[in-house]
């Protein structure tokens, strides 16, 4: 079944175009990493999936619904409600930094999605224990690490019951010793066969933990397909490029 | 001493109005400052710019002027003037809570410009409607760096309560004046400077608490 579907994807900033003509889609259960050089238009492409930017054309299909239909979009509540299918990892984390991690959990399906707060807080350790961090619930955000922020970000995310979850660089912010315990929640997921798209410059996570790579170049899709091909067999020669000059 | 005590006595008949202007124009001035914000940086660009425009007039104009305004002016108003007719303490907490607005309009958008896009765009992942994004998560942390400027302000009005004295309101300095003249004597004028002290210390004071409660 395909989760996102989208065609001749624009976009541009102040003349410049980001996005030239981008059509891809997502199988249910599938794990997409989304790679290629700063610049290239990935977090653009990224953000358009969930309404944070604003498609000038093409059409972005969530679940058989269209979010955008030749660049039109729908009133506000109906984007939201198709949109709400869906959840998103910053690379910045974005906790909401006056709440406690248990709050930061619940907050949404409390006042979002009307959960009652005692089911939504049986909910959240549940949550908090499959990202291993059970005895932060009463923590403030301040006084976590970076990598657990980001699997408090995540935990916060999954508590939405999202049918698909994107991530925009997850592990770029991080100490490079803590990426391994936010990869390693990533891969989890993945393995359970959450939908997930993942914009990535950890080339270990889009080789092992990714159905299929797609690169990036230029606003466009350069080259796309499974994760041996792209790396030991691509074909375009900015691909070649990339992939030469990362070690992995 | 019994002289001091006689005068703080009748000083605490004026102590009403002084309060009085100030927590109404304090509870009032702070929600619409806030709602002005929020249209000041709407969408709309019309109403973003009359508030713009409003914000302009009345930090850039004397308080007095404003005072006087509301207080001998408006009646003589064309048209609407006969309507507008108010009683001297009532029009100068119009000319306050509007003056005053102003400036908390512009605090809260610097609190509002001090929190990272990152929040609005975490809440509407989360589906978050925009008022609720605002009213859940954005307000308490624009609240936070709003505090200290808040803080500040509401010691100014404080002080500025003193200026309806020129509209004949019989608040502290008014008292303190006429017991000056009346006596000859200046310790009215010290009394009233306590009174002033007192009041500023217990407004620092409450505030310092509520920093500290929104240090997260
Ligand atoms: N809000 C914006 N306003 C103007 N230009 C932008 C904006 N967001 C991104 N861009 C530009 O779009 C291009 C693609 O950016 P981005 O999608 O962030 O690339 P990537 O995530 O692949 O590094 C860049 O040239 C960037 O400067
Ligand atoms: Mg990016």
């Amino acid at each position: 079944m395909e989760m996102i579907r989208v065609n001749n994807l624009k976009k541009s900033f102040a003349g410049l175009n980001v996005l030239n003509d981008v059509s891809f889609s997502v199988n249910k259960g599938e794990t997409v990493a989304v790679i290629g050089h700063s610049g290239s238009g990935k977090s653009t492409m990224l953000r358009c999936l969930i309404n944070l930017e604003r498609a000038d054309g093409g059409d972005i299909i969530i679940e058989g619904e269209y979010l955008a239909r030749g660049g039109e979009y729908p009133p506000a509540k109906e984007s939201r409600r198709i949109c709400a299918k869906m959840g998103m990892v910053f690379q910045n984390f974005n906790l909401f930094p006056h709440i406690s991690v248990l709050n930061n959990l619940i907050y949404a399906p409390v006042y979002v999605m009307n959960e009652k707060p005692v089911s939504a807080k049986e909910r959240a350790a549940q949550v908090l224990k499959t990202v291993g961090l059970s005895d932060k619930i009463s923590a403030m955000p301040r006084e976590l690490s970076g990598g657990q922020k980001q699997r408090v970000a995540i935990a916060r995310q999954l508590m939405t019951n999202p049918d698909v979850l994107l991530f925009d660089e997850p592990t770029s912010s991080l100490d490079p010793q803590l990426t391994g315990e936010v990869l390693a929640v990533m891969k989890d997921l993945s393995k359970k066969r959450m939908t997930m798209v993942v914009v990535t410059h950890e080339m270990g996570f889009a080789r092992s933990a990714a159905d299929r790579v797609i690169f990036m170049g230029d606003g466009r899709i350069v080259e796309e397909g499974k994760p041996e091909d792209i790396f030991t067999n691509p074909k375009d020669e900015r691909v070649k490029q990339f992939i030469g000059s990362i070690i992995i | 001493m019994s002289y001091i005590i006689q005068l703080t006595m009748s000083m605490l008949d004026g102590i009403k109005y002084t309060v009085g202007l100030f927590g109404i124009t304090l509870l009032l001035s702070m929600p619409i400052g806030l709602i002005l914000c929020f249209v000041r940086s709407g969408k709309n660009k019309v109403l973003s710019s009359v508030v713009g425009a409003y914000v302009w007039l009345m930090r850039g104009t004397p308080l007095l002027l404003q005072l006087y305004f509301f207080c001998y002016g408006l009646t003589f108003l064309p048209f609407v003037g006969q309507y507008l007719v108010m009683g001297r303490f009532q029009s100068a907490c119009v000319a306050f809570v509007l003056n005053y607005a102003a400036y908390f309009c512009e605090i809260f958008r610097g609190g509002m410009l001090s929190v990272d896009t990152g929040q609005f765009e975490a809440a509407k992942v989360l589906g978050f409607s925009k008022w609720q994004a605002n009213i859940r998560i954005i307000i308490p942390q624009m609240l936070k760096v709003s505090l200290p400027p808040i803080s500040n302000e509401s010691i100014t009005l404080v002080k500025d309560t003193a200026l309806v004295t020129a509209i004949g309101i019989t608040e502290i300095l008014y008292f303190a004046k006429s017991a000056v003249n009346r006596d000859v004597n200046v310790s009215a004028y010290i009394v009233a400077a306590a009174f002033f002290l007192a009041l500023t210390y217990a407004l620092t004071a409450l505030f310092k608490y509520l920093e500290n409660k929104f240090s997260f």
